[in-house]
């Protein structure tokens, strides 16, 4: 049962296709497994829509349409291979470094993306926190496995954090299994041990 | 062609913008036509009304000249290419092509080329069967977005305009309208409620 979404501001950016990549990841990851931000999504999406045909028409080429129908035969481009068989899309076909331990109990494995955010999946033992947040800019979590706590509330496979203000609790994996997450912020490097981390592998 | 019209055309007012905008209805029986006959006629119809207006969106997200009528023509062609794929319980006519053209812009924005990792058209992941109530509703969803959106106060369609068109952060739409971030998501809210109350219970 997923409880926590992005909000709306959030989830207008990735409609418009202005998120960074790294966000936009983390957001496609809750929107494929949520049934109501896909159907938010698609209500912004026709908001879009509307926009655009409500433009004045920009000048084409006299010949665009001409060129245009001289490739009707080209076949679509592939997808991208599936690299990461076991994470949810878009995560599979995601380019991922490797898997970099930092501190006790959390391992960290970065996300090749490009733009004004990054990000990556990090794994941590239970009863162990996570990195604190920045606060820096746009910060979402996506929970893949397990869960974690803070002061905001609860968050299990699915659910999205987008923290609006500090807490003074950092998130602390549950206890059961290992809290997997993909993590992307737009602000300043972690703090605390991810953030040695971070700097060890030149993020 | 048989059955084939050519697209119905009104003029109305979106938040100072006054353009010629066809029945959606229309456009999605040209995709249609496309995706059943692969119908030249039908494709250089739908080319004429969105190929200028793709390309006017991809000026306006500060793409050259040059850039902007080649990522028209990509979208058109992927419009070609994945005709078969629209569906009209999906997403409107012009929601479905905006998507595209969204998606086109973001791949073209990264060094290396992922198409469709990110953000796949909605055609791409089909939900399981739709109700049938709900191609009813996806059809009338334009329609009322578009009413909902001419209704809006300037400032509320000024923010959402900008958010969709100019790839501007919301940073960057409070130094240019020289009003604080916070009030700018405040008039996000407010604009997306108008739309969600608009929508009633489609989203």
């Amino acid at each position: 049962m997923i409880s926590h979404h992005p909000s709306e501001t959030t989830l207008l950016a990735y409609a418009a296709g202005s998120l960074p990549e790294a966000l936009a990841i983390v957001a496609a990851t809750h929107i494929g497994g949520c049934k109501l931000c896909r159907h938010r999504l698609e209500a912004l999406e026709a908001v879009g829509g509307v926009l655009l045909d409500s433009l004045s028409p920009a000048t084409l080429s006299d010949d665009a349409l001409d060129r245009l129908l001289a490739r009707a035969d080209e076949a679509p481009p592939a997808l991208p291979p599936v690299r990461n068989a076991g994470l949810p899309p878009p995560l599979d076909r995601v380019p991922l470094g490797r898997w970099w331990p930092i501190g006790i109990g959390a391992r960290w494995r970065p996300l090749q993306a490009e733009g004004a955010a990054w990000g990556g999946l990090i794994l941590v033992q239970p009863g162990r926190a996570l990195p604190r947040h920045g606060h820096e800019g746009l910060e979402l979590t996506c929970v893949l496995k397990g869960a974690f706590a803070d002061g905001s509330g609860l968050y299990g496979p699915g659910d999205l954090s987008e923290p609006q203000e500090d807490h003074d609790q950092p998130p602390v994996a549950e206890a059961g299994e290992p809290c997997l997450c993909v993590i992307a912020s737009e602000g300043m490097r972690l703090r605390g041990l991810l953030g040695i981390g971070q700097r060890m592998i030149g993020l | 062609m048989a059955g084939l019209v050519l697209p119905f055309r009104r003029r109305i007012s979106i938040a100072g913008m006054t353009a010629d905008t066809p029945a959606s209805d229309d456009h999605a029986a040209l995709i249609q036509a496309i995706a059943q006959r692969r119908d030249r006629v039908a494709f250089a119809a739908l080319f004429r009304f969105f190929a200028p207006r793709v390309k006017a969106w991809m000026l306006r997200g500060g793409a050259s000249p040059v850039a902007a009528e080649e990522l028209a023509q990509e979208t058109m062609l992927t419009v070609w290419q994945k005709a078969a794929l629209f569906d009209p319980a999906r997403a409107g006519a012009s929601t479905w092509i905006f998507t595209i053209a969204r998606n086109q812009r973001i791949d073209s924005l990264r060094r290396e080329r992922h198409p469709g990792t990110l953000l796949p058209d909605p055609a791409d992941e089909p939900e399981g069967p739709v109700q049938a109530d709900r191609v009813m509703a996806m059809a009338q969803q334009e329609a009322r977005i578009r009413e909902a959106m001419a209704e809006l106060p300037a400032e509320q369609a000024d923010v959402i305009r900008k958010a969709f068109f100019e790839d501007k952060v919301h940073a960057e739409i409070e130094k240019e309208l020289g009003i604080p971030l916070g009030t700018v998501k405040s008039r996000l809210r407010l604009a997306m409620n108008r739309l969600r109350t608009a929508l009633g219970d489609l989203t």
